[in-house]
């Protein structure tokens, strides 16, 4: 291994894809438009219907804040009804004679506002966190007008299961390991094709370099473009930058501003190392395809199969259960999980589930880059 | 010119060592032998030009000889070395058929690539061989803009950046006018001059009396073997093109 012909080698491969704005802009932009359409499609797909039961600690102030309350969830059809107490109201949740009860706080509009409580049952995670999403607007909302003082923090609780405020929660995760993934696999499959059917390969096999300086100077050239596409993508999807209204434009953020219970950089690490497992799997299907065309056909076998059972969009434990031993092959799997652990339980490396991951992936990476090695056809190693 | 007519076997005692050395090479395909029992010895300095139609089973020679390919017998030696050897092909220049350069490269990055890959370090002799070739003005253009001719002679350079002792040139003019031919032609006998032993296959007998020797190829075989004259006179032919018709498909007229 010479580290000067890696070196050149990986030199040549960024260069490239630098030159080739298509495939700049399906690293960089393809990314950041579908991460945005997706989280656009669950978070506002459907105004949800709210009618909920109000436990008022707060007195007067807790009666105003439930009335604006009521005016504005009456818009989308629902209601805000102040209830004699707690029991009566987790009743009326059990019964579903309201969907969601809301805790006001003694400190309601002073100073120290405290913790507004909302409950729901639980058992519609993705449904009901719509509605919380709407109650805690509208709840800003009346609260603000009412009193110009401090806002209240929010806090959502479930009869059963743990809460989630953000439809997308589930989703994202799983997402953008999927979409580093897919898109790292295309170039990289479709870049050495080209090196295959265009004679460079035969040339480059006719120089002294090894099998294992070309799968690594891939994989570290495509490697650099997954870095950089997974940062941005992290950035965009977990942060939100706050942009206010400026004369005629109104107020907005940019950024979806994913819950991140975790470390980003343990996110990006696991994505980053799922996208170099990706840069060898591209090279070895490579060798089955002559064209673009067939590197494309690929898809349904090696992408799609991933998508669908690696719990990204459908969860792991709702699959049917002669699917469930396949789950466990797919790296996917391994990199949704991960991702998950840490963005929504907070892992960090002492947790034994993400190590699993993080071994599971580096694992697969190093075994397809020996494939893929081994798929480049030489007589001399 | 004192060309022994050896048609094969081994180079006459007191003769310098060969550059290359075929010995019983064989290389079957299924049915098919593409080589099919070639020794012959290639000495040092010389252009020898492999003719043969097309299918006739040049380029699989010239993939047993830079060890691209294994033989299904027999063995290839380049500078005393039997192939495939990774290490001596730091010594072998090799242009393929197809111009093997990257379209979104420029002509320097490409140049420089492959010099990175055959392990040389200095920019000189990356810039020697693209002038060579009279790229050296066009150093930062992009190879897919380059015309047909432009990028054979890119493809050339690319072939060229470590001085190899030892050149195979799988039909380097095919596809080039006449003019960039004469070009070409004069680059391989200045090499030759500073001691390069050069295999240049081709299809096109006009080339062939620029080369020191010929070798017919026919069905996987060398059915003759000398210099443009000496193939000449043995077939009795005015032309090396009734001499190669001649030649060509008697494997007797060797034997």
């Amino acid at each position: 291994m010479s580290g000067h012909r890696l070196f050149a080698f990986f030199r040549r491969v960024a260069q490239e894809i630098r030159r080739d704005r298509r495939s700049v802009a399906l690293l960089f932009v393809v990314p950041i438009v579908m991460t945005g359409l997706v989280t656009f499609i669950v978070r506002e797909g459907e105004t949800p219907v709210v009618n909920a039961a109000v436990v008022n600690d707060a007195g007067a102030a807790g009666i105003g804040a439930t009335a604006v309350l009521d005016a504005a969830l009456a818009e989308d059809g629902g209601s805000a009804e102040v209830v004699a107490d707690e029991a009566t109201a987790r009743v009326a949740l059990e019964d579903e004679t309201v969907s969601l009860v809301i805790f006001l706080p003694a400190g309601l509009g002073t100073a120290d506002p405290g913790t507004v409580t909302l409950l729901t049952d639980g058992l519609d995670p993705s449904g009901e966190a719509t509605q919380v999403a709407a109650v805690q607007r509208a709840m800003l909302r009346a609260v603000g007008t009412l009193t110009g003082r401090p806002l209240p923090t929010i806090e959502h609780t479930t009869l059963y299961g743990v809460p989630s405020d953000d439809p997308m929660a589930p989703f994202a995760p799983a997402i953008l390991a999927f979409l580093a993934y897919f898109f790292v696999y295309i170039l990289t499959g479709i870049s050495f094709l080209r090196e295959r059917v265009g004679g460079t390969l035969e040339r480059l096999m006719a120089t002294p370099i090894t099998r294992g300086e070309v799968v690594l100077g891939y994989t570290l050239g495509f490697g650099l473009f997954a870095a950089l596409q997974v940062g941005l993508l992290l950035l965009w999807s977990l942060g939100t930058v706050e942009v206010p209204a400026l004369g005629p434009l109104p107020a907005f953020s940019v950024g979806l501003g994913l819950a991140n219970a975790g470390n980003p950089l343990l996110a990006y690490l696991v994505v980053v190392i799922a996208a170099l497992g990706s840069v060898s799997l591209g090279i070895f299907v490579s060798t089955f395809a002559r064209t673009e065309l067939q590197v494309v056909q690929f898809i349904p076998i090696v992408i799609v199969p991933q998508f669908l059972l690696s719990g990204v969009l459908f969860p792991i434990s709702s699959l049917p259960e002669i699917l469930q031993p396949l789950v466990w092959l797919m790296p996917m799997t391994y990199a949704a999980d991960g991702l998950r652990q840490v963005l929504i339980a907070g892992a960090d490396l002492a947790t034994p589930a993400l190590q699993l991951d993080l071994l599971v992936l580096t694992g697969v990476a190093l075994f397809f880059a020996g494939i893929a090695a081994l798929t480049i056809r030489r007589e001399v190693a | 010119m004192t060309v022994a007519p050896t048609p094969t076997g081994a180079a006459p005692a007191g003769a310098p060592a060969p550059a290359i050395r075929a010995t019983g090479l064989v290389k079957v395909f299924g049915a098919i032998r593409a080589v099919d029992d070639v020794s012959f010895d290639l000495a040092p300095g010389r252009i020898y030009g492999l003719l043969g139609p097309n299918g006739s089973g040049k380029t699989t020679l010239i993939r047993l000889l830079t060890g691209m390919a294994r033989p299904t017998a027999g063995r290839a030696e380049v500078l005393g070395t039997p192939m495939p050897s990774r290490p001596i092909l730091a010594r072998i220049g090799y242009m393929t058929q197809a111009d093997g350069v990257y379209p979104t490269l420029t002509v320097g990055e490409n140049a420089r690539f492959f010099a990175a890959a055959y392990g040389v370090r200095d920019r000189a002799s990356v810039l020697e061989a693209l002038r060579l070739v009279n790229l050296d003005d066009r150093l930062d253009a992009v190879a897919s803009t380059l015309s047909g001719g432009q990028r054979r002679r890119l493809s050339l350079a690319c072939a060229l950046v470590h001085r190899p002792p030892v050149l195979f040139l799988d039909e380097p003019t095919v596809g080039i006018d006449p003019l960039l031919r004469a070009e070409f032609w004069a680059h391989f006998r200045d090499l030759a001059a500073a001691g390069a032993t050069i295999v240049v296959s081709s299809h096109v007998m006009d080339e062939a009396d620029r080369c020191d020797e010929l070798l017919f190829i026919r069905t996987g075989k060398v059915t003759a073997r000398g210099s443009g004259d000496e193939i000449r006179a043995r077939a009795g032919t005015a032309s090396l093109e009734d001499a190669f018709l001649r030649l060509g498909g008697a494997v007797e007229a060797t034997r």
